[in-house]
């Protein structure tokens, strides 16, 4: 068991070191030129190549990588190419919007996927499981940027009940106004996301329904319902929460797009306007930030996978 | 027994009294408009600047929020491109324009609290000429000597005329820092503007707030938050929502959404916008006038500007009507789909394919009307639409372009056409005399009519398109007064600018 | 639970065919595909009007007799541009499939047959691409070479096709640990033969269905990447550039972004019906097999 743990979180580790490498050695390649975007329209080549000095970057490729690296043991992230503020601190005021709505997301494509899978399970062969799964898969089909100018069609454009843009400039010490600024992007992602998962959910129920631990309970009394729901469904849960997992990946940078259409001040949007300015600095630390998230997830569901099934073994 | 009570209450009144006194003061830095002079404006814009550093950093991003309002220069200018005294209250040319003399103003304050000596004017100056880093540094390229010929007057001594002197120092390259200050320009701003920059929220809004050590006339509002809305939509939104009190660059697509709000006018407002299709000059064949002119022909221009949304005049050179030296020129380019088809064939090329190189965020209405257009008289167009940072790299330093679109925004650049190494590719002997002459001139009038000239040889040259002069739309809360609505991108000057 | 014995699929290939078009989902599948297929076609040699063609003042104009679905922004026929933008759809799925089966394969192959030193990292490092999300691939794609349709089958191409290998590489491994392919190398097949002859036709049924949901996501991403402008470059018609484009004026147009946005749904729901359709039809009992097998052949959920 330790034995596991250790493993898998050596594997983090090494992740980490690719991630960093592919990341860094990959941006490297992008044609444009930082020192020239600060720069700008006017500057003089003389100009340019003094602000390539002043950033570093003329020393080395490898270098400039070990000079990355150690800041980044140091806990340092670094600081912009164009404007010189700290990396985290960007990250962690962007992270205001993009996180509360990854998490309203989430819970509302739980709150659509879960029962509504549940239920298409359970009724499988009935009219009322047909039309939830066929629901689904319609929903599931939408792309988020349509999804979500129609829900601003229908709640900004035509109701007024919601804002269709933007974020209360003063954040979060106006809860009220940012959350209905957050509700529309959280419910286009949420919905189709939800749309997605529930035929995940439902199959992990299917599965779980056909094991043998679930006939047992059946028959030893429990009406097949009972024994889905004490038996079954930890285990179901357990699955849907791995492809969580890999979802977070796809709701943190899915929410760019829903940022872009909702005009909201995200880490997502600011990924896109670094890119745009080839901020190498930021794109790196914000690209690995994310990419870190992803892999340490996915190695605390691995572990926790371990302990509580131990017959989940992957196969090599 | 009684004094103690009495005591008590007046000691209670008093205190009530400064309670009541501090609330008051407070209470005109809230948001939503006070009257009077207490107000609070907000202001949407749309690019935020990257860097506060106005020496380093170029960018009119910067010049809108911080030129007359935190820093000042020499000079400044009013809306129609007029110079205007500013720290400078009056000023003498000699007659062979080599020498400037300036007569500063009293009891000038930075916001550091020091007073301007005139030995800041001469240090800020002499930056400019002598550090190649600092922005706008060509523009003392023939200034020899800075000198403070006594307390409160500079002279300038140029090695030749230069009539874009007064101009440039309107600009950049006029703004007077202080020599001891120690802050950090990239984050902080130290001027002697009627505004101190209070506060930067990075990706949000810029804060100034009323100057009350101000040597002129103070503000007539005590504070101007400037917000950062890209979108357009968005910006729209905050009109209506009532988040903003004026919003410069309305998309004129948009415009229709705020005929219904009450309170609120969009304004029209002339610019420098020069909305440029330029041609390769260098590479075949837009290196044959024909073909450079069959193209020009071939564009409606008046189509282009009704699918903007009407928000554009026409424009046949490359001096918009903001900046000396101006005539209508749409008279070689009319719009002639048979003429154009005529000369390709005659140049050789029935049927070509070029590639209009662009920054993506300029949208695609503009492109598929350019594509729809030149498909008719043959040419197959093909967009590529590239981030700014790759635009700046292939075409601007490169290049390597064919077509390529993009907003020169600057007011008086018509250098651009007399710099044989610009991206334009555009080599004409005479054009570059006549920009000299017209630079060495000491009298405007005559310097204005050498212009007029060159243009007009650029455009029968037909080196590029000029698709449309940006109009720009203001939408202003009523009450809101003295919102400069001319060129709103290049310069913002809200000394005036006042809530009834 | 025994090791199933792969079937050849030789044996089997006419009955799943009719099995599939007689499933609703295989049906509804294969008729999207084929109007879509239809439409691209029929747009190459003719369109109600030139989709190009701009008539800026007449604009707008809402659906009727002239114009079935209306004109957008700059007066260019709604219907024609469909028609066309379908062109664009087709491409960008089936590129999208061809790379998500050569990267998909070729990785699992490598983590599944090589030898033990080099199947092992080939392993983490397909877990840790999949943590890499299909749109900074594009973004970083779109930043190097300029956005275009290529960007978003290669992006949608590698982030797929690593899904793709991290579900398919245990199962060449069974399929390679059987008895047919233990059989084969007794006999003195060498090892290549031994891939195409047993391997490859057993998981050519899971890297088919994949392939379908493989297209699915990529026209999703086309409609998302081409928003952000990494995909179609703005001169090009496909249906994700016409929502791009519609976006900001849904304040006073709103209902001209419903046919794209209809189109790309009805679509994808089609590829990813056909691509269930499929994995019911090639063969039921693999899909109540192991678990392994299993995985492979429930639908992850994918959005860009």
């Amino acid at each position: 068991m330790i034995r596991f743990v250790l493993t898998r979180l050596l594997l983090l580790v090494a992740g980490m070191i690719v991630a960093s490498a592919l990341i860094f050695f990959a941006l490297r390649v992008l044609p444009g030129d930082v020192a020239q975007v600060v720069a700008g329209s006017n500057g003089t080549p003389e100009q340019v190549e003094r602000i390539r000095e002043q950033l570093g970057l003329d020393r080395s490729i490898l270098a400039q990588y070990a000079d990355w690296i150690g800041g980044l043991l140091r806990g340092d992230l670094g600081a912009s190419l164009v404007t010189g503020t700290p990396v985290a601190r960007e990250l962690l005021e962007k992270a205001q919007v993009t996180v509360p709505l990854t998490l309203m997301s989430l819970s509302i494509a739980l709150i659509v996927s879960v029962p509504l899978g549940i239920l298409s399970a359970l009724r499988r062969s009935r009219p009322s499981g047909a039309v939830i799964g066929a629901s689904a898969q319609a929903v599931a089909a939408v792309p988020v940027v349509w999804a979500g100018m129609l829900l601003v069609i229908l709640f900004s454009v035509t109701l007024g009940w919601l804002p269709p843009q933007g974020f209360p400039r003063a954040g979060w010490a106006e809860p009220l106004s940012a959350f209905r600024s957050l509700l529309l992007p959280a419910i286009t992602i949420g919905v189709v996301e939800g749309a997605v998962l529930l035929r995940f959910v439902r199959s992990a129920v299917l599965e779980a329904t056909g094991q043998d631990y679930v006939r047992t309970a059946a028959a030893i009394g429990l009406t097949r319902t009972r024994a889905l729901l004490t038996h079954g469904l930890p285990v179901a849960a357990l699955s849907v929460v791995s492809v969580l997992a890999l979802q977070v990946a796809a709701l943190l940078v899915g929410a760019v797009v829903v940022e872009q259409l909702f005009g909201l001040p995200g880490i997502g949007r600011m990924l896109v306007a670094d890119v745009g300015n080839r901020d190498l600095t930021k794109v790196q630390g914000e690209i690995l930030v994310l990419t870190g998230v992803v892999l340490v997830l996915g190695a605390l569901i691995d572990i926790v996978h371990r302990v509580v099934d131990p017959r989940h073994r992957e196969q090599r | 027994m009684r004094r103690p009570a009495r005591l008590v209450a007046v000691v209670v009144a008093l205190a009530s009294a400064l309670v009541l006194a501090a609330c008051t003061a407070g209470g005109g830095t809230d948001n939503g408009a006070g009257d009077g002079t207490d107000a609070s404006v907000t202001v949407g814009l749309v690019l935020e600047p990257t860097d506060l550093d106005i020496r380093a950093t170029s960018g009119a991003a910067l010049d809108q929020v911080l030129i007359d309002n935190v820093y000042e220069g020499l000079v400044s200018r009013t809306a129609d491109g007029e110079i205007r005294p500013s720290l400078a209250t009056t000023w003498d040319i000699s007659d062979d324009g080599l020498s400037y003399t300036f007569h500063l103003a009293d009891g000038v304050r930075f916001h550091s609290g020091d007073p301007m000596t005139v030995d800041d004017v001469v240090w800020s100056l002499s930056q400019v000429r002598d550090n190649a880093d600092v922005v706008e540094h060509a523009a003392f390229a023939n200034v020899t000597g800075i000198e403070a010929t006594d307390e409160s007057t500079v002279t300038l001594t140029l090695s030749a005329p230069d009539s874009n002197l007064l101009w440039n120092l309107s600009s950049r390259a006029g703004l007077v820092l202080e020599e001891d200050a120690t802050n950090d320009l990239s984050t902080s701003a130290n001027g002697t503007g009627p505004f101190t920059l209070t506060g930067w929220k990075q990706g949000d809004s810029i804060t100034l707030d009323r100057f009350d050590d101000y040597w002129g006339e103070p503000a007539k509002v005590s504070e101007v938050v400037f917000a950062y809305i890209p979108d357009f939509t968005a910006a729209i939104g905050a009109v209506i929502a009532g988040d903003v009190d004026v919003q410069t660059a309305i998309d004129p697509n948009l415009r229709s959404q705020l005929d219904g709000v009450d309170d609120v006018s969009v304004v029209e407002g002339r610019t420098t916008d020069k909305f440029t299709l330029a041609f390769n000059n260098k590479r075949a064949p837009l290196d044959d006038v024909r073909v450079r002119k069959a193209l020009r022909l071939a564009i409606d221009h008046q189509a282009i500007i009704d699918a903007t949304g009407g928000a554009g005049v026409e424009m046949g050179g490359p001096i918009p009507e903001l900046d000396p030296g101006y005539e209508d020129l749409t008279d070689t380019r009319p719009f002639d789909p048979d003429q154009a088809r005529a000369l390709l064939a005659e140049a050789g090329h029935p049927s070509l394919s070029l590639t209009l190189t662009m920054p993506s965020f300029y949208g695609s209405t503009v492109s598929n009307v350019l594509v729809s257009q030149f498909k008719d008289v043959g040419v197959t167009l093909t967009v590529k639409n590239v981030e700014f940072a790759t635009w700046l790299n292939d075409v601007y330093t490169n290049k390597d372009y064919d077509l390529s679109f993009v907003d020169h925004l600057e007011a008086r650049d018509f250098g651009s056409w007399a710099n044989p190494d610009y991206y334009f590719g555009y080599d004409n002997p005479e054009v570059q005399r006549l920009y000299a002459e017209s630079v060495a001139a000491v009298d405007t009038g005559v310097a204005a009519e050498k212009l007029k000239e060159a243009a007009r040889i650029v455009a029968e040259d037909h080196a590029a398109d000029w698709l449309y002069n940006g109009l720009t739309l203001t939408a202003i809360r009523d009450g809101i007064t003295g919102f400069p609505t001319d060129s709103p991108n290049a310069r913002l000057d809200l000394s005036e600018l006042a809530v009834s | 639970m025994a090791h199933r014995a792969p079937r050849a699929m030789s044996a089997r290939r006419t009955p799943w065919l009719r099995t599939l078009l007689r499933s609703p989902n295989g049906l509804f599948g294969v008729v999207v595909a084929a109007i879509v297929l239809l439409a691209a076609a029929l747009s190459l040699v003719w369109t109600p009007y030139d989709p190009v063609a701009v008539d800026v003042p007449g604009a707008w104009r809402p659906p009727g007799a002239e114009h079935p679905l209306g004109t957008d922004n700059v007066g260019r026929d709604m219907l024609s541009v469909l028609l066309v933008g379908a062109r664009v759809t087709v491409v960008v799925a089936i590129g999208s499939a061809i790379v998500a089966a050569i990267v998909g394969v070729l990785l699992a192959t490598l983590g599944a047959l090589t030898a033990r030193w080099v199947r092992e990292p080939v392993a983490v490092l397909i877990d840790i691409l999949v943590a890499f999300p299909t749109l900074l691939i594009a973004m970083m794609l779109a930043a190097a070479f300029g956005a275009s349709l290529l960007v978003v089958f290669i992006a949608v191409g590698i982030g797929f096709g690593v899904n793709m290998a991290r579900v398919t590489r245990p199962e060449i491994r069974r399929v390679a640990q059987s008895d047919f392919v233990l059989a084969g190398r007794a006999a003195g097949l060498g090892p290549l033969r031994n891939i195409t002859r047993h391997v490859l036709p057993n998981i050519a049924p899971i890297v088919i269905v994949q392939l379908s949901w493989a297209a699915a996501v990529a026209v999703l991403a086309e409609a998302g990447l081409s928003y952000l402008g990494y995909g179609a470059p703005s001169t090009t018609l496909s249906w994700g550039r016409m929502l791009a484009d519609l976006q900001g004026y849904i304040g006073v147009h709103p209902l001209t972004v419903l046919w794209p946005g209809l189109a790309i749904t009805i679509t994808v729901l089609g590829l990813n019906l056909l691509g269930d359709g499929l994995r019911d039809a090639t063969d039921p009992r693999l899909a109540r097999g192991d678990s392994v097998t299993r995985a492979a052949l429930t639908r992850e959920p994918v959005q860009l």
